[in-house]
């Protein structure tokens, strides 16, 4: 049965900060019991499955590394309404994906959560490494209240 | 005939390396045509090495979010082959329904979601879905079966967790299969719906064809339409070869326009994919399957890229139908805890899977501590660099009179059909804001 609100870390753990939404599930998951109503789920780099992640949910919270203009560890929380994609898709293939499309496609289908939320962190390096930078890990616990902030909400 | 026809579809970035198609024509001359892949190398096989044998197939599962149990289990396998560990039954048999439920996943998705378009003449599935909403909510639903098939059997929908060397660290119960094969058979009108949806506007696939080589698995005993066990086989010769020898088909070289390296067999280059398997293993589609094959007059033999998609349709049809088969043969022998006992030695293997997308080779190395020395990945769309170059080549001079447009969406179209991967190790977002 599913939970009315869903956390999901986005990104690849083997791109260094890429995979800071993933990283951030991990120390979350761990506080999973004293949060019985929200389920903690790293989808990865799993694309179109978000859809069904967040289907059914009241609301949604995502976590990703995102590209904002800002200094490398920067947090930002905003709703898909505050951005614009500024990404081009190819569209050749499924491997590459766009969070924002994808809440485009679910409100189209009738199946968006009535409220999202996206914790924006703007990377350092983006690299084949594992772990995170230094901008990033010195920020792990300031990222954390402000998503377990939003949980109290 | 347009005098001048320049096509430059042009995907580079940092780090989500797409491919870029470039065309140039004067007076109906062809001056220039490549499909030029700036691929990552490939730094995954640098990653795995100094792990240990438990950890490989983790890492490898993020190399992509699509086909991440495919990459889990060729990483399995390649480790288990190259220890000499033995599967039990209900591991082989829970393995390869784990399997199909990516392949029904990723095939519902890439036709619903990238082909469809194309053929309805769409630029993407948002503008699909507000005109043909049923069409688009099949494919939805199919795909969510296949996440919820997904996170049964691997432990979550992407990234799988049960698998590990010799065996799983989960067994489903025989209730939840139960429950797995109702929803099965519930999901075929569906898969019929999406099917005939696309015939519907079947007519908008290209004509085109060119004599090509297909490589994927080939099961001989007993005969069936594989993806996970079996030899390397080829349309081009009569016997197989085996899976620790694949470099003996893949003969990877570098070409001057791509970063990724290309592959060749018998000829200059070769396929794999949907289309490959068919036209390897055709003959052993279950029947509803075939079915489907039928109605797009799809036929063995058949050399025309753009039917990859509707080899994909057919195959999604096929693994559901095989998936019901498999839960049968379970459910009758009763299902049991196993227990995982493995001990590590030095030694060297390869795996091999079919991938969504087509054939994908792991291989390993591993000192007596069990910890990886070597490792050497092989990955389907590498495998079709070559090809869709020569399609290219033979495709533009025939379309060229139909002007820059025509050019580019039909190329762009050519290579949606191989079901690329050529980006998946990254997502991120980019925005901007605005409020």
């Amino acid at each position: 049965m599913k939970n009315p609100v869903v956390v999901l870390g986005l990104g690849n753990p083997l791109m260094a900060d890429e995979g800071i939404g993933v990283y951030l599930i991990e120390r979350l998951t761990k506080l999973a019991p004293e949060y019985p109503n929200v389920d903690f789920v790293d989808a990865g780099t799993g694309g179109l499955s978000v859809l069904h992640v967040i289907e059914g949910r009241r609301k949604a919270i995502v976590i990703d590394c995102a590209f904002m203009d800002e200094e490398p560890g920067v947090i930002r929380r905003f709703t898909p309404h505050d951005v614009r994609s500024a990404k081009v898709l190819a569209h050749q293939s499924l491997h590459e994906a766009d969070l924002l499309h994808i809440l485009n496609l679910a409100k189209q289908l009738d199946q968006a959560p009535e409220q999202v939320v996206i914790f924006g962190i703007q990377p350092e390096q983006v690299v084949p490494s594992t772990g995170l930078s230094a901008a990033l890990l010195t920020r792990m616990n300031t990222y954390l209240s402000q998503i377990l902030c939003e949980l109290h909400a | 005939m347009p005098k001048t026809v320049n096509v430059n579809v042009h995907h580079v970035t940092r780090i989500e390396g797409h491919g870029n198609i470039v065309v140039n024509a004067t007076n109906g001359k062809v001056e220039k045509v490549q499909w030029q892949v700036p691929e990552a190398p490939r730094f995954f096989e640098a990653m795995v090495r100094g792990r240990s044998y438990q950890d490989i197939q983790t890492v490898v599962s993020r190399i992509c979010g699509i086909c991440s149990i495919t990459h889990s289990l060729t990483a399995t396998k390649a480790v288990e082959n190259a220890m000499g560990i033995e599967m039990s039954e209900q591991t082989d048999k829970v393995r390869i329904l784990m399997h199909y439920s990516e392949q029904l996943q990723s095939h519902v998705l890439h036709v619903g979601y990238l082909v469809a378009p194309d053929l309805f003449g769409f630029p993407s599935v948002v503008p699909l879905a507000a005109k043909a909403p049923d069409v688009v909510k099949a494919v939805i639903r199919l795909h969510r079966l296949g996440n919820e098939w997904s996170d049964l059997l691997a432990g979550r929908t992407t990234h799988p967790v049960t698998l590990v060397p010799g065996g799983l660290t989960k067994v489903p119960t025989a209730q939840q299969l139960i429950e797995l094969r109702g929803r099965l058979e519930a999901c075929v009108p569906d898969l019929v719906a999406v099917a005939q949806a696309v015939l519907s506007v079947a007519g908008s696939i290209p004509a085109f064809t060119r004599e090509t080589e297909y490589i994927s698995l080939r099961q001989d005993s007993p005969p069936a339409y594989t993806f996970y066990h079996g030899e390397i086989a080829s349309t081009d010769c009569d016997g197989t070869v085996a899976v620790n020898d694949w470099k003996t088909v893949t003969n990877e070289y570098v070409s001057d326009q791509s970063t990724a390296k290309w592959t060749k067999w018998h000829r200059d280059s070769y396929a794999v994919g949907a289309l490959a398997r068919f036209n390897n293993n055709g003959q052993h589609l279950l029947p509803l399957a075939k079915d489907v094959a039928k109605m797009f007059g799809l036929q063995k033999g058949c050399c025309n890229p753009f039917m990859n998609s509707v080899a994909q349709l057919a195959e999604a049809v096929h693994v559901v139908e095989a998936s019901k088969i498999l839960i049968d043969e379970l459910l009758t022998k009763g299902l049991k805890e196993e227990k995982v006992r493995v001990s590590p030695k030095a030694g060297k293997g390869s795996g091999c899977v079919e991938a969504p997308r087509g054939i994908l080779f792991h291989e390993y190395e591993f000192d007596r501590r069990g910890n990886c020395v070597g490792a050497d990945i092989c990955i389907p769309t590498g495998q079709n660099h070559a090809n869709i170059q020569k399609d290219f080549e033979k495709f533009v001079p025939e379309i060229l009179s139909e002007g820059e447009d025509a050019v580019r969406l039909k190329l762009e179209m050519l290579v949606r059909a191989y079901d690329p991967c050529v980006s998946c190790s990254t997502h991120m977002l980019n925005v901007q804001f605005v409020r």
